[in-house]
């Protein structure tokens, strides 16, 4: 019996009652699997992408290894498609690594035939496929992420951000993930959220620098001050040294931005946008410039509200370099219907006067959002434990703790683990 | 392409579903490699998105749009207009780019549905914005005569001042639920003794 054929055979007969022992034989027939690509495609046909997802899945990954032109691609991607509609999650699981393969070369042919939409859905369904937890980061999610950027399916991607993650197989997962997220959130305007996703990027643990991470500074540096209109060069102690040492130095155009910014001279800070326009350009990052150009007119409002009570509005046009009272008007209106401060106009009188934020804090509402608060810290509490409770335990830490223990004082010996002995 | 689910969205005029049951069907026609772009419903979709206030959604989906469709189809440029004008904060040009396009059947409904919301809105950024404000503004934003608009305001309690042509606004009183139900001092309960633990 010719060999292939006999795979085939095993591949239908053990995949319903020994997965582990296919796993194994499957494992070992690679290179037959290369020998005889070719054929591979004909195979296919012979099983059940549910049934033999294991399988299946192991053939049809050897017979997309070799480059591929747009005419394969074209044939592949619905064979593919398909395959991760049907595929059995257990099976898939046992093996992800080839899932993870496959799902990655899927995106890259989509990306070739320049039709990045196709393969949204997909993976989406591929990543819930592989993910045994929604807090499990899988290394589809930043592929996931890619695909709807390029696609511009932003509000899609949104949909996976939303999730918690607390388990990561490679640190480049969840850089990318944070990364492209940050991307997602800012097309959304969800600046806050933005915002906490480059945050991670950039005090994530990282012992060489890495260009994932200095992009995400630049981008973290404009949403904060689109944001909160400030940046501070320091980053929490948290930090990576290597982090704090380096990415101010990768991105120095924009810490001088964040400098003239925080002067609030608007045309100082348009003419600094002007002469460096090619670096944001070059960096993609000349929309978000712009919006960091309109938002200090915000800003520089906003601070008019810390120190006045009303305010004609030709005033704040003088105070913030606009032109005239109207254009003031329509500025103030803006940000009354952002919520991004509270005032009423008088346009009778052409005046404005500033409010206080009318939020009580006693609503049911307001009770409802600070519960659900309180309940996600006591979860990520709670988790924190466990994770330390885990680390106590644990012996490599243990012994470690136990060697450097003789460089402290004489007086902690007593909280020393039981292995020291005085 | 089986576009009956958003025929009937459009029937029930469940028009806040219209946005995401366009976005899903979209992936999945395209993820079945049907070329769809000739055919797809821009205009719904675009209103859908417009009608729900996701103005970038919107605006990302305009950007995906072949040119060649752009060109051709008046109806899908008219809708985006109305996009154009709300990315802008061009108020009034908002009403203008509504009235300006003689909408087709299957749209009608949807498009005199969002004339109305915004309408309403504006009413409410007005009502929360200002103290006074002219006739002619308050018929600008709302989209209206001078008079209709006038007429509209004064039934909602707002004075006018005919030497000056400027209107008073009337502040509604925000009434909002502030009882508590007694499960939340459980929680509370809870909380506390989480935190001694």
């Amino acid at each position: 019996m010719d060999p292939l054929e006999q795979l085939v055979a095993q591949i239908v007969g053990l995949s319903d009652t020994d997965i582990p022992r296919l796993l194994g034989i499957l494992k070992a027939s690679d290179d037959l699997l290369r020998a005889d690509w070719t054929r591979l495609s004909s195979v296919l046909s012979q099983l059940d992408p549910f049934k033999h997802s294991l399988g299946f899945l192991y053939i049809l990954e050897a017979s997309t290894a070799g480059p591929t032109t747009k005419e394969q691609a074209e044939t592949v991607v619905p064979i593919i498609t398909s395959f991760i509609d049907a595929c059995a999650a257990e099976q898939i699981r046992s093996i992800p690594d080839k899932f993870i393969s496959l799902c990655k070369r899927f995106k890259d042919q989509v990306v070739l035939l320049e039709t990045p939409i196709r393969g949204v859905a997909p993976m989406l369904a591929a990543l819930k496929k592989l993910q045994t937890s929604t807090e499990h980061l899988t290394p589809l999610h930043p592929e996931f992420l890619m695909l709807c950027l390029l696609a511009k399916c932003y509000k899609t991607g949104l949909s996976i951000l939303e999730d918690d993650i607390f388990e990561v197989d490679q640190p480049k997962d969840l850089f990318l993930y944070c990364y492209y997220g940050g991307m997602i959130c800012i097309g959304q305007k969800h600046f806050q959220k933005a915002l906490e996703l480059l945050h991670i990027v950039v005090t994530a643990p990282m012992s060489t620098m890495n260009a994932i991470a200095v992009e995400a500074y630049k981008k973290y540096i404009l949403v904060s001050l689109i944001r909160h209109g400030q940046f501070s060069t320091s980053l929490p102690k948290y930090a990576s040294s290597t982090a704090q040492r380096n990415l101010k130095s990768f991105c120095q155009p924009y810490i001088e931005l964040a400098n003239t910014y925080g002067t609030g001279k608007i045309e100082g800070l348009e003419t600094y946008v002007q002469s460096n326009a090619e670096t944001f350009e070059s960096d993609n990052n000349f929309g978000l410039v712009k919006q960091v150009v309109s938002s200090n007119y915000k800003r520089n409002i906003q601070r008019l509200t810390q120190t006045y009570l009303t305010l004609s509005l030709q005033d704040i046009a003088n105070t913030v370099k606009l032109n005239g009272p109207k254009e003031a008007e329509m500025h103030v209106l803006q940000m009354i219907q952002d919520g991004e401060i509270y005032a009423t106009i008088n346009q009778k009188d052409g005046m404005v006067r500033f409010l206080e934020d009318p939020e009580q804090y006693k609503t049911c509402e307001m009770i409802e959002h600070i519960d659900s608060s309180i309940q996600r810290i006591m979860a990520l509490s709670k988790k924190l434990t466990v994770m330390d409770e885990r680390i106590s335990c644990d012996q490599a830490y243990l012994s470690k703790v136990g060697r450097e223990r003789p460089r402290y004082d004489m007086d902690d010996f007593d909280t020393v683990p039981t292995k020291f002995t005085i | 392409m089986n576009y009956s689910t958003i025929s009937s969205a459009l029937a029930s005029q469940s028009y806040d579903k219209i946005a995401d049951i366009c976005d899903n069907l979209m992936l999945q026609v395209a993820a079945e490699g049907v070329s769809y772009q000739d055919e797809w419903p821009y205009a719904i979709h675009l209103l859908g998105h417009i009608y729900v206030d996701d103005i970038n959604s919107a605006r990302f989906i305009w950007k995906s749009i072949p040119s060649s469709i752009k060109e051709n189809k008046l109806e899908v440029v008219a809708a985006w207009k109305i996009g154009q004008k709300l990315w802008t904060r061009d108020y009034g040009g908002v009403h203008e780019a509504i009235r300006g396009f003689d909408w087709s059947q299957e749209l009608n409904g949807l498009v005199a549905a969002y004339s109305e919301l915004y309408t309403k809105k504006m009413f409410q950024l007005l009502l929360s914005a200002y103290s006074t404000i002219s006739i002619q503004d308050t018929a600008v934003f709302l989209g209206m005569t001078e008079d209709d608009a006038t007429s509209y305001v004064l039934q909602q309690g707002w004075a006018v001042d005919p030497a000056s042509r400027m209107l008073t606004v009337k502040k509604q009183p925000i009434v909002t639920e502030q009882k508590v139900d007694p499960g939340k001092l459980q929680r509370l309960t809870e909380y506390v003794f989480h935190l001694e633990h």
